[in-house]
Parts: structure tokens; sequence; C-alpha cells
């Protein structure tokens, strides 16, 4: 930086290079497609069924997009340093049922606070294993997914819990008309974690232990202690969405994050992130899980079965991540055929 | 591994150093026992253990009873140990046992028993097929794509087979599954000398024949036997094939043995199978495993379940010492780099 400043004739390039940034910034993390995707299904979505936008369709959309967009957004950390998160529906489960329980027991933000620490500390079991003990991601959360449901189920063992009527006006009613509630929630944990990726150094080591570990090491940086931060950071933001959830079903259940398992490895997938790590995008994962949520809704309304959802969730996957390598393969071969 | 198996008479050997060198040469002789024996070992061990809590377990009965558990759990992770093998993974065997149970029953009456047999192993064979090409040609990441493939599959089941009632089995598949037959004199249903040899076969086509042999390599080191001449796509897609064939048979067995199905029959596979594999001592990063391990890792969490019913311990802590049993395993060999 230091070389840049003092040379006077470079100094317009960086703001030539800030103009372009966010749209350069969504193509280097591969976020071009799903904003698309998303894009052109919500316009899809609203000439069929014009009436989500009225306010209780908003609000009942956005109740059921919020919890898997924050699960997606807490996967996302994890794959962003190269990991990937198994346990990550049984934390859900987890945290679920310790909010929806201790809110019998203490007030609501204590209750609240709770649910965060058990999110942090399953995150910090599994970022310890990961980044001090090296063993693999995958294997380590295998492993932590059988624990965290074990104990979900010890905490609750059937759908229950201390859930009223004024949390749920809280999480997942409307601030003013128009406005549903989760939505705000998100877009604050969504642009806090953008904030702390983009524009912390923590962020840029979080991005730069996935895409080249021993890089960040021979800089000198902690990359171990980013990555634990990091299991840490993706489990407290994978309990709000398992509060959001429980908030919004009325109920605590043992079993909630076990469909979010894979849903947000999905959503993850769709953003475009490198499961190598160091890419992916937060706008592009909360659009990315909004699709793939809201796809059953639009079916319902354009009067199709609601279980091709599951058939066009998976071509959606197979088409949006698949359709740049065809692509690249073809200019290639065009390319190749030219020379 | 590879480095110390290199000099293998290294242990008979004094030298100088001998205290020095000890440890390392016990851990040089354990590197020379196969891996599929430790859990086989561990097996007897929690045996023994139960023996020692409760007597009446030793007993052949209750051997084989504990082995007809872990057969059925290993049927349906011999795929996924295919694919970890050639380091992938099949997250699409739960919904892959389900697809394939449905439609032999759905087969049975239009095709005879035999041909929805075939039938049911043909559609396997086609999952794992699509599998294998989007992961080898398509480049995308072994866990996105078996993710999306369950997905779609499970809406396939729900369209195709949407409520309809298939019960009748047909006579030959409980004849080879839940029937009960003598073998060298003990009484035992039929699936679990079926395993045995199904085990029996599969690993002599893993260890002794050039394609079995070349799942090792395209797991250990793709871009070295890509080098090397050998078809890595074709190899990865055979290994695929196979492994969804497997999870068909697997199907097949489950609704012989437990005389149902229904579209969320495979869901328990999801994560077990994974468990049976990494227990019976396959390196999550390919390129190391057995199917007599696999065995092996599903006898000793049978076993496991088998304590935990007889001490009364509840299905929680069953899920907790799978986590803790997974964490133990890999931490003795599953650390990044020696792996």
């Amino acid at each position: 930086m230091s070389v840049l400043a003092s040379s006077s004739a470079s100094a317009p390039a960086p703001t030539r290079l800030r103009s372009g940034g966010g749209m350069v910034r969504l193509r280097r993390e591969g976020a071009i497609a799903p904003v698309s995707a998303f894009i052109v299904f919500l316009l899809v979505y609203v000439i069929i069924n014009p009436e989500l936008l009225t306010r209780f369709q908003l609000q009942t959309a956005a109740n059921l997009v919020v919890p898997l967009a924050l699960v997606a957004l807490g996967q996302l950390i994890v794959v962003l340093v190269g990991g990937i998160d198994i346990s990550i529906g049984a934390i859900m489960s987890l945290c679920n049922v310790v909010f929806a329980t201790q809110l019998e027991a203490v007030p609501p933000p204590v209750a609240i606070l709770l649910s965060l620490g058990v999110g942090l500390g399953c995150g910090l079991f599994n970022g310890l294993l990961v980044a001090y003990g090296g063993l693999p991601a995958i294997a380590v959360t295998l492993a932590s997914a059988f624990i965290f449901g074990s104990l979900a189920s010890e905490v609750l063992d059937r759908p229950g819990g201390g859930l009223t009527k004024e949390i749920y006006l809280a999480t997942s009613g409307e601030l003013v008309p128009f406005l549903p509630v989760s939505l705000v929630y998100l877009a604050i944990v969504a642009v806090l974690l953008w904030l702390l990726l983009q524009r912390t150094a923590l962020g840029r080591h979080i991005y730069g232990v996935g895409s080249n570990m021993e890089s960040v090491r021979a800089a000198g940086l902690n990359a171990r202690l980013t990555k634990l931060i990091a299991f840490g950071l993706a489990g407290m933001v994978t309990s709000v969405g398992a509060m959001m959830l429980a908030a919004s079903t009325v109920t605590g259940d043992p079993r909630s994050g076990d469909a979010y398992l894979l849903s947000s490895i999905a959503a993850v997938a769709l953003a475009g992130a490198a499961f190598t790590g160091g890419r992916g995008s937060i706008i592009g994962t909360v659009l990315a899980a909004c699709t793939l949520g809201l796809i059953g809704n639009l079916l319902f309304f354009a009067g199709i079965n609601s279980y091709w959802q599951y058939v066009i969730s998976a071509l959606i996957i197979f088409t949006v991540v698949g359709l740049p390598v065809i692509w690249s393969k073809i200019a290639f071969a065009v390319k190749g055929a030219r020379a | 591994m590879t480095v110390s198996a290199a000099p293998p008479n290294n242990p008979s050997v004094e030298t100088p150093q001998g205290k020095l060198r000890g440890r390392a040469s016990i851990k040089q002789a354990a590197s020379l026992v196969p891996r599929s024996v430790w859990p086989l070992l561990a097996f007897l061990v929690l045996f023994a253990v139960g023996g020692v809590i409760r007597p009446n377990l030793i007993t052949v009965e209750s051997l084989i009873g504990t082995a007809t558990f872990a057969i059925i759990l290993a049927i349906a992770s011999f795929g996924q140990t295919i694919a970890v093998i050639q380091a992938g993974i099949d997250l699409s065997v739960p919904n892959t046992i389900g697809f394939s149970a449905l439609s032999f029953l759905g087969l049975v009456g239009p095709l005879g028993p035999a041909g929805a047999f075939v039938g049911a192993l043909a559609t396997g064979a086609v999952i794992g097929f699509f599998n294998g090409i989007v992961v080898s040609k398509l480049g995308l990441t072994p866990i996105v794509t078996t993710i999306a493939m369950n997905g779609l599959l499970f809406g396939v089941i729900l369209l195709v087979f949407n409520f309809s009632e298939l019960t009748a089995i047909p006579e030959f598949i409980v004849a080879i599954t839940s029937a009960k037959v003598s073998f060298l004199g003990l009484e035992m249903a039929a699936v679990l000398p079926l395993g045995l040899a199904l085990m029996v076969v599969l690993q002599l086509l893993l260890s002794f024949t050039g394609w079995g042999r070349s799942l090792f390599v395209v797991g250990s080191a793709a871009e070295a036997a890509r080098l090397g001449g050998l078809p890595v796509d074709r190899i990865r897609v055979g290994g695929y094939v196979l492994s969804g064939v497997l999870a068909a048979f697997a199907g097949i067995v489950i609704v012989g043995y437990y005389q149902q199905a229904s579209a969320t029959m495979g869901a328990g596979y999801l994560l077990s199978s994974v468990a049976a594999v990494v227990v019976g001592g396959a390196s999550i990063f390919g390129g190391r495993g057995s199917v007599v391990g696999t065995v092996g890792g599903a006898l000793v969490l049978a076993q496991v379940s088998t304590l935990v019913t007889v001490l009364n311990l509840g299905a929680n802590i069953q899920q907790l010492i799978y986590g803790v049993i997974i964490l133990v395993v890999i931490s003795l060999y599953g650390r990044q780099g020696r792996g």
C-alpha cells in the first residue's frame, strides 16, 4: 500500500477499482449466477402469484426462508475456511431446544444468550478439533452430529417448550406493515457478517485461510485461531437461525435441524461458494436460500404437485453450478478450434 | 503410512538406540497389521465387556443377533465404502435405498421378482452413473452432487410412489433375507451369510482386480493417476455406479428383512453409513478403506447398540457413544497429512 501511495501516477487506480467493486466482487465470489437465478425466480413467482406482495404472504414467506438463510450463512463461514459442517443440523436442533426450554425458566434475553452460547460452544468444539487437532472437518462434524443430536434429545425429547405468542410476534410478525420483522433480523445478521468478512482484518484472514492456508501461516498470521473463530462464529449464526425457527413455529423440536443439514449445504453450493474454501458470497448465499426455500410455495400457487420442489431444487443446483463449467468447456473448445 | 511401511523388516532389527526407537517400532509393527483388523478387535473387546457386565450376553445367539443387525448396516455402507475409497462420498445412499426398495416392490407386479430385482439394481446403477458423470465431468464436489441427487430422488419417490400400497414382498427376497437358515449348524437370518458372501466378493474385487486397485490409486492421487495414463474419469464413474448398485441392493435387502418400505426408510443411513465406513478405518480423503473394515465398523456400532439396549441407557446415549467412537477413531488415524 505504501508503495502505491507514494507513486502519484497510480493514485487514480484505487478509485477506479472501487467504482466497479461490487460487480467485480460478486463475479469473483461466484455470486452472479445465484443472484440472477433469484431475480428470475422472484419475477416468475410474482407473475404466478401476485399475492406474494400481500402482508400475510410476505410474512409467511419470510418466516419460511429466514431460518434456512441464517443456517446457510453459518455453513458458508465454515466452507470459507475450507471446512464443511455435517453437524450444523444437530447444532440447530440443540440451540432450538435450549432456547425453547430455557424460556420456561429464565427471561427471554437470558434464553437468547444461552442459546447463542450453546451455538458458540458447539462451533468451538468442532473448531478446536479441526484447527488444533488437525482432524478433517467432515469427520469431526460427523462425530459431533451424533453428539449434539443426542444432547438435543436429552434436553427435550419431544416437541414442546415455553414459546409464546409474544415471542412469535417479536420475531416473526411485522415491524411495520409490509416489512416482516424476521427479514430485518436476517438483514442485520447478514450486514454485520458482511462488514466482518469484508471490512475487518479477521474477515480477510477467514477468506485467506480458506484459499491458501500455507501463505496465511507464512505471513505470520495465526491461521489456526482464525479457523477456530470461524467455526465459533458459524455456531452462533446457526443459533440465531435455530431461535428464529423455534419462534416462528412456536415450538422447540429436537429434530427440527435435521432437514437443514442438506439444505444448508445445497444453498451454499447454489451460492457459488468453493468447497475448497476462500470463495463465497453472503448476498449470494442469502438469495440462494430464499430461492430454495420458496420453490415449494411457488409450485403450490402454480397448482403443481409440490413434491416437484425436490426435483426442481436439485435441477437448479445442477444447472446453476454446472452451467459455468459447461460454458467454459465450450468456450475452451471454440477457442481451440479457432486457433 | 507409506513411508513407515517401506522398511518392513525394521522392527526385528536391533538398533543401538533401541529405547528411543521402541515406540516407533511398535507403531511400525502396528502399521503392518491391516487396518480392518482393528475394528474387529474393538468389536471383540466390546463383546467381552458386554459379557463382564451381563454374563448371559456371551452366547452365540446374542452374537448372531448383533451380527445380523450389523450386516444390514454394513450392506447399506458397502456402496459408501467404494465411494469413499475413490475420494468421494455418497450422500445419496438414503434415498437410493428408498427408491430402489419402492421400485422393486412396484416392479414385482409387471416384471416378476427376478425382473424387479434386476430393475431395482439398474435404478441404482443409473443413479450412480449420473453422480459419477456430474462429479468427474462437471467437476462438482461429490458432497454437493450427491446431496442434490438425494433431494432429487426424494422428489421422484414422492411423485412416483405417492402413498401407494406396496406391501406384497416376493417370496425369494424373504428367503434370502429374513428367513431362518442353518449355517454351520447355527440358526440365523439368511441375510447374515448373504452379507458376508457379498463382503468376500467385494473385498476380492477391491484387492485383487486391476479395477479395484485403480480405485485406490484414483482415491489417493488422482492427478498422478491421470498422468500415469489411467482413465480417471471412467474409473470414478465406475466407482459411483458400483456404489449406487450396492445402495440399491441394500434397499432390497432392507425391504426383505423388515418387510416394509416407505419414502423415508433410508434416512437413518445418511450418517450411519459414513460412520460405519470411518470406524472401519477408511480415510475420509480417499485411497484407504476396505469392506471387511466396514463390516467391522458396523459390528462395533451394532455391539454398542446391543449394550445400550441391554443396559437400558436409551437411544440418546447410543448416539452420544457413536459420536465419541468416531472421534476416537479419527484421532487415532484421521490426522491430515497422515491419513
